[in-house]
């Protein structure tokens, strides 16, 4: 009886570690082939490890590829549309969360009622739309539009409906106005919601294909995920640059992911929500 | 309490949020049904106003119904999401019940089962495309060790289709994985204690109480996964492209191609989205319901 107990737990870890390397080897296959030299690449049969370890591939995507260019802009389109979704949701979640006023359950609902029209839906009449606004291959028209997001609207608002209303109510008998009471008080007890949505915002945008796909047409603006697609549809795919290029691109969602590994466990559970 | 006038500072609160709602979801909404209606030039990327506008009514539907094209598309879709929507949910919640138990080291899989769902679609699509290929993908080499013929995972209809498939269940386990957690960690240990004591083995407690107790989250994975599966084409692109040939075009390809690449035919793109979105909304409208029954 004892014996099976063993054999089962012993069981269970191996399939935990089979399950586990299934999962983690594409991308850690995708890293180790970027440090071979162009031979080793298309070695048939091919070796797990690199013999030569190199970083002409790096060097020569950064340099020839034009990534230095896609790197920056994604970081610019990122960081800034990450600023702005977080104040435009922390200030909806307040709105919605500590006010009585009429239509608020409609709009609401509204909001969330958008979460239907992703962007793979709507892509042909936004393009029309974006075109009429004169976005078309500007950053703000990646930055802007879905900066504003149902998901960290609805975060933000389920955590600030846990502060106590006792607490509005002193500060504004201590004479705080909507401004401060908002600033000083709602903004400091939300950092929990306001930091899961930085993080998921962050990866978003980083991650984000679909939007500079629709509106950047010139080479010099784009981001790196169009940059990489772009290069996949190449006649001759350029593995050594692609794959050395995939790796760095990877790095700032993997740091993220390793800091703040509990927050992305927490924030799904807490909205099951994406995008 | 005095009776007060209606308060503005909520209005200004939400009004950046609500004008970025109105501008780029409200109007390009409205502006897809209204094209829909009509036929329109082809949508060229400079600055050169459409060709010509004509009002057509229903007519882009109609051409719909008999568009083999379109309706190739779409059953490859519903085909694809009747595949990968079960065995998503099959395996994510196996793994969920698999790793939620306390082993030892157990964080670790679970972060990594997790990773590929922090990557985009376009780096899973290259890493894949990379493994997958003919003679140089490491998948191939592996087979070969044991004694398999190499596949041409991307280069023949079927083995693409299931390739697509399988990156998709692969890509997305992860997060639903978590989701998964998250329900199993509502279920009470007292429930199972109690199932012990009566002697309820394993497969019991699993159907007597984990699935029924999971079945709010079970919901909530079937729709996200359903609408996930619909909008298949950011991985594709990448992936096979579509291809070979048209073996893998789904939905969403079908409608860009259908605007970008074809004359007169952006109202025709129009009511494909039309389409589209009615059957997320069904979707949705079916979630809504359910929960709902749920929470009575």
């Amino acid at each position: 009886m004892k014996s099976r107990k063993v054999l089962i737990g012993f069981l269970k870890y191996v399939i935990v570690i089979v399950v586990a390397v299934i999962f983690f080897f594409p991308m850690l296959w995708v890293v180790i082939s970027a440090f071979k030299g162009e031979s080793e690449l298309f070695l048939n049969p091919p070796r797990i490890l690199p013999v030569h370890f190199t970083l002409d591939n790096f060097k020569s995507g950064l340099k020839f590829g034009n990534f230095t260019q896609y790197f920056v802009n994604s970081a610019y389109v990122t960081i800034t549309s990450t600023i702005i979704t977080v104040i435009i949701s922390t200030m909806a979640g307040y709105g919605f969360a500590k006010f009585k006023f009429p239509g608020r359950d409609v709009l609401f609902i509204g909001v969330m009622a958008t979460l239907m029209f992703s962007l793979e839906i709507i892509m042909i009449p936004m393009f029309l739309t974006l075109k009429g606004y004169g976005l078309i291959n500007t950053f703000i028209g990646i930055i802007i539009p879905p900066a504003a997001t149902p998901t960290g609207i609805f975060l933000l608002r389920q955590h600030m409906r846990s502060i106590p209303d006792e607490l509005l109510e002193a500060a504004k008998i201590d004479g705080a106005n909507e401004y401060q009471i908002f600033t000083k008080l709602i903004v400091p007890l939300s950092v929990p919601a306001i930091s899961t949505l930085t993080i998921f915002s962050f990866v978003w945008r980083w991650n984000d294909y679909l939007w500079p796909f629709l509106v950047i047409n010139d080479d010099k603006k784009r981001t790196v995920p169009l940059a990489l697609a772009n290069f996949v549809g190449q006649y001759a795919v350029r593995w050594g640059d692609l794959l050395a290029m995939t790796t760095l691109s990877i790095i700032p969602t993997l740091i993220i992911f390793l800091i703040f590994q509990k927050y992305f466990i927490k924030g799904i559970s807490m909205t099951g929500l994406k995008g | 309490m005095s009776k007060r006038k209606i308060p503005i500072a909520p209005y200004i609160f939400i009004a950046p949020a609500i004008l970025i709602f109105l501008l780029f979801i409200v109007v390009p909404a409205m502006e897809g049904f209204l094209q829909s209606l009509f036929t329109r030039g082809i949508i060229v990327r400079q600055d050169i106003p459409a060709l010509r506008s004509r009002f057509v009514g229903l007519f882009n539907y109609q051409k719909l119904v008999s568009d083999p094209r379109f309706l190739t598309a779409f059953g490859k879709t519903i085909l694809f999401t009747l595949i990968t929507v079960p065995s998503i949910m099959v395996v994510s919640l196996s793994l969920a019940l698999l790793l939620q138990e306390k082993i030892h080291g157990v964080g670790i899989a679970r972060a990594m089962v997790y990773w590929p769902s922090m990557i985009s679609p376009i780096i899973i699509g290259i890493a894949w495309r990379w493994i997958l290929g003919y003679d140089t993908g490491i998948l191939n080499y592996f087979l070969t060790l044991f004694h398999i013929d190499k596949q041409p995972w991307l280069i023949d209809n079927a083995r693409a289709f299931i390739s697509v498939i399988v990156v998709s269940i692969w890509a997305q386990t992860g997060f639903f994985m978590v989701i998964f957690i998250g329900g199993l960690n509502t279920i009470p240990d007292s429930y199972y204690e109690a199932a012990r004591i009566d002697g309820a083995n394993k497969w019991q407690q699993f159907s007597g109480i984990t699935l029924p107790l999971l079945r709010p989250t079970t919901l909530l994975v079937l729709v996200l996964s359903t609408i996930n599966a619909f909008k298949v084409y950011q991985l594709v692109t990448v992936l096979t492209s579509g291809g070979p040939g048209r073996a893998t075009a789904f939905l969403v390809q079908n409608i860009y191609e259908e605007a970008f690449s074809k004359p007169l035919s952006v109202g025709y793109a129009a009511a494909q989205s039309v389409v589209f979105f009615f059957v997320m909304l069904l979707l949705s409208i079916a979630q809504f319901k359910l929960s709902k029954e749920e929470s009575v």
